[in-house]
């Protein structure tokens, strides 16, 4: 399947037309992916760590991000704060252990930049990874959009 | 095509919240760990206001200790959705299941959740619908017939919604009911030209309007005269007071 839609792509680009592949075009490459749906950025022992694409468009518009302390404790796989969208709150898990050195303040009069600037403006926080062999355990990004497919194929 | 889906139910009566919420809690735990299958509890509060985490006192419209001459309790929750009443003569659901593995997002099962209270009106003659953008809940015109308040942790949804039989409806009178003002409440007492039958039978329409829609071609019921003790432990339950599968046509 993910074959198909690469040939498609790159015969789309050649052709010069353009292809909506949801699944391609929302995920990045060069991340590391949870299968709860957030995204990490790693560079040497720092993560930047916010929820995916595919996640802010099921939860609908975000109205508050809950943010956990700068200096918390953060474990993989486990719930570190939350975003609150239409009368829904969803936790979100922390893809990697550590420590938490900083939070994106801008969330808090800003919510909607996680819908609008998921993989950008609306990351969530940053963090000292404490283990960096656990990054072992997440997804690149085809594994990602293999899940993403997975998941709405059985809608 | 959808295999079978079955749902455990539990008919708990009057609950309190903040045992309601321990429940919960466990059994999320419990349905991530997949010990059990998807679940929902169907039951009543005593007299109860919730504040969401983002703490919107200002939607309360009377101090706390005039809350407690009320014989109300006041709890502060995880919940999404501000500000809510919740009382006797209300009927709740909270479905404990994992959206994504029934094909729904969070958005999408909180959609769901208002089309259950949506169908459940119509079955009483009268046209309920959602709310305009940004106000959750099942209105009737400008009037709020029920509230949606809904935690996602991991997948696991908890907390669920609340549809208005015939509570007290002064109750509503000390808070900005979800944070939205200007706006009145009503129940399925005033709205309907129906007679009412019990509100054990109302619950059991919900429930069902709630199977039928999320594709639960099963309910197992699970009637239940159990306290949760302090250690989290269940103590006195009781045997499966009737084990009741019947089957809906599958769709």
């Amino acid at each position: 399947m993910a074959t198909r839609l690469l040939w498609s792509s790159k015969a789309a680009s050649y052709l010069r037309i353009s292809v909506f592949h949801r699944g391609l075009s929302s995920v990045v490459k060069d991340l590391k992916y949870a299968d709860t749906h957030e995204w990490v950025k790693v560079e040497g022992n720092s993560a930047t760590v916010g929820i995916t694409n595919h996640a802010q468009d099921h939860l609908g518009d975000v109205v508050y991000v809950e943010l956990p302390e700068v200096g918390a404790a953060v474990k993989q796989g486990d719930s570190f704060g939350a975003v609150e969208s239409v009368k829904a709150t969803s936790d979100i898990n922390s893809p990697v252990s550590g420590k938490v050195v900083e939070v994106n303040e801008e969330l808090n009069n800003s919510p909607a930049l996680v819908n609008s600037s998921p993989y950008e403006k609306g990351w969530i926080i940053k963090v000292d990874i404490s283990d960096v062999g656990e990054l072992k355990n997440l997804k690149d990004s085809d594994e990602y959009t293999k899940l993403c497919e997975e998941e709405d194929a059985t809608h | 095509m959808r295999s079978s889906r079955s749902l455990q139910v539990w008919k708990l009566g009057t609950f309190s919240y903040l045992e309601a919420l321990k429940l919960q809690g466990k059994l999320v735990s419990d349905r991530k760990a997949h010990k059990i299958p998807e679940t929902l509890l169907s039951l009543q509060h005593p007299n109860t206001y919730t504040l969401c985490k983002r703490r919107t006192d200002h939607n309360l419209l009377i101090p706390t200790s005039e809350l407690q001459k009320l014989v109300a309790e006041l709890h502060y929750t995880q919940r999404g959705g501000d500000i809510a009443y919740q009382g006797p003569h209300q009927a709740i659901l909270y479905p404990i299941i994992s959206h994504r593995e029934i094909g729904l997002g969070a958005r999408n099962y909180v959609e769901k959740l208002e089309l259950t209270m949506i169908e459940l009106a119509s079955l009483y003659g009268f046209k309920a619908c959602v709310g305009q953008k940004g106000e959750t809940g099942v209105w009737v015109a400008d009037r709020k017939i029920g509230a949606i308040g809904v935690r996602i942790s991991s997948g696991i949804t908890s907390h669920g919604l609340a549809f208005n039989i015939d509570p007290d409806l002064s109750y509503f009178k000390h808070i900005v009911p979800c944070g939205i003002v200007d706006k009145e409440v009503t129940a399925l007492r005033r709205e309907t030209v129906t007679a009412l039958p019990s509100d054990e039978v109302i619950h059991e329409q919900l429930l069902s309007c709630f199977a039928r829609l999320f594709g639960f071609s099963s309910l197992v019921w699970k009637e239940n005269n159990s306290v949760l003790s302090d250690d989290g432990k269940v103590k006195n339950m009781t045997a499966y007071a009737s084990m009741l599968s019947y089957n809906e046509k599958a769709e």
